[in-house]
């Protein structure tokens, strides 16, 4: 049953089967909600943020053209909730708990070990926060969001050249941020 | 000797963007040059290390919070359709659906009339004192006015009248008897866990009343809808009211109960003791 490409339900959700709907959610919530945590890190209102994506969706079902992909569409529309937050919630992306680490990190590490990947995950984690949201929002669209270049190319309205360039001086500034944090600590 | 390569194609390279012969130019490169392959190692393990970042699972309510998101959308659709029929048939349905409603509305504009009339020609001085009484009585039926359309609306057939019914349940001051009586009937029996959802909401401006606490810890066991379950949850944990413990230690006795709302009401209780 499941067979119906994205772009077939969006357009029967525009032809007033608002139910299939749920069949887009059921694909995509987790993605969203991974790319508005990356983006925000805060996990409340990541969820929150899926919810208010999705009823966007549905408000805004007329515009769908299914000329492009339902994908970019989604985010799209997701980074203007992205940015209303901010605009909102005049801060930058924030902490989160340390002791989450402990359930992704396994596989026989001895202790030291695990401390120094924690580490480094937790500096890297801060040089990416510190980032400014252009270069923030490439690399989560392209490393978490597993996205094509000319996907990203669409969401964000600009050409494929501007995501290479944007995409390497992202790269380039995270690491030298992560340097940075690295040697303050 | 400095090397000539572009850096932004390693970049390429990384992401696997580039072309067959390209790539194999690059790789020819690397093989030789020290200097970008220390480049590309350093970035390769950057970008690695960012997939063990991790993301909290969410909470578990995102599913249920879309189905009622959606039933709410759908509701307000369905209803709009109804409200962009034609004017004449928009008038027959106001009368026919909603009389009570219609009727009340019409009466308070007459009331609200009345009123200005009198302040407007209250004459200069003399019978202030006689007027004011007049005035108070009329703002106190106006009250008790808007108390029977709100009563009216919670018996509507449709689930989004009663909704707009428990909205208006705010506007009435004080903690009024009737109003919190016909509230809890709603949170009870009402077949919508939307509309039950919203009760809720409108139920926990009146917790300094410790009837009504009592009555929301009454409530838990008559709770079905996992979202329902789960909202009263929140109030009890925001109230830290420990008398929720019992009812809902016999909810975790119900063997059908949602897996999510089964792990977080032992959470709850976990938090309360």
């Amino acid at each position: 049953m499941d067979i119906l490409t994205d772009n077939a339900l969006m357009l029967r959700v525009k032809s007033g089967d608002l139910d299939k709907m749920s069949l887009l959610f059921r694909r995509y919530n987790r993605p969203l909600y991974g790319f508005l945590f990356h983006m925000t890190g805060r996990q409340e209102q990541s969820e929150d943020m899926v919810q208010d994506v999705f009823y966007r969706m549905l408000k805004g079902r007329h515009t769908f053209t299914g000329e492009g992909e339902f994908k970019t569409w989604m985010y799209h529309l997701a980074r203007n909730v992205v940015k209303d937050f901010f605009r909102k919630n005049k801060h930058k992306a924030s902490h989160y708990d340390a002791s989450l680490y402990t359930d992704k990190l396994t596989g026989g590490m001895v202790a030291d070990e695990m401390m120094q990947r924690k580490m480094e995950i937790e500096q890297l984690r801060q040089a990416i926060n510190s980032l400014n949201d252009e270069s923030r929002e490439v690399l989560v669209l392209s490393r978490y969001q597993e996205l094509k270049y000319a996907e990203i190319a669409e969401i964000l309205g600009v050409s494929e050249g501007a995501v290479k360039v944007r995409i390497h001086r992202a790269i380039n500034q995270l690491k030298a941020m992560y340097q940075t944090v690295e040697t303050k600590n | 000797m400095k090397c000539e390569n572009d850096k932004a194609q390693l970049t390429l390279y990384m992401n696997d963007q580039l072309m067959p012969a390209e790539r194999a130019a690059m790789e020819r490169h690397l093989a030789t040059c020290e200097d970008c392959s220390a480049e590309l190692e350093a970035s390769m393990q950057m970008w690695n290390l960012m997939e063990e970042i991790p993301v909290p699972e969410p909470s578990g309510n995102m599913q249920m919070r879309f189905n009622v998101m959606l039933d709410t959308y759908k509701d307000a659709v369905a209803e709009r359709k109804l409200t962009s029929l034609g004017l004449i048939e928009k008038l027959k349905q106001l009368f026919t659906l909603q009389p009570a409603f219609t009727m009340a509305y019409s009466i308070i504009l007459i009331v609200a009339g009345v009123s200005v009339g009198l302040l407007l020609n209250r004459p200069a001085q003399g019978i202030v004192a006689g007027t004011t009484p007049q005035i108070d009585k009329l703002s106190a039926q106006v009250h008790d006015l808007k108390e029977t359309v709100t009563l009216a609306l919670l018996q509507n057939p449709s689930a989004s009248e009663r909704m707009r019914g428990v909205s208006f349940t705010s506007e009435i001051k004080g903690e009024n008897k009737n109003i919190i009586s016909a509230l809890f009937v709603t949170l009870n029996n009402d077949d919508n866990p939307n509309v039950r959802l919203v009760t809720l909401e409108a139920l926990t401006h009146y917790v300094n009343d410790p009837a009504v606490r009592e009555g929301l810890i009454q409530s838990i066991e008559e709770q079905d809808s996992p979202l329902v379950q789960s909202a009263l949850a929140d109030v009890m944990l925001k109230l830290q009211e420990k008398r929720s413990v019992q009812p809902f230690k016999n909810l975790l006795k119900q063997k059908d109960l949602n897996m999510m709302v089964r792990s977080k009401i032992q959470e709850t209780i976990t938090q309360l003791i």
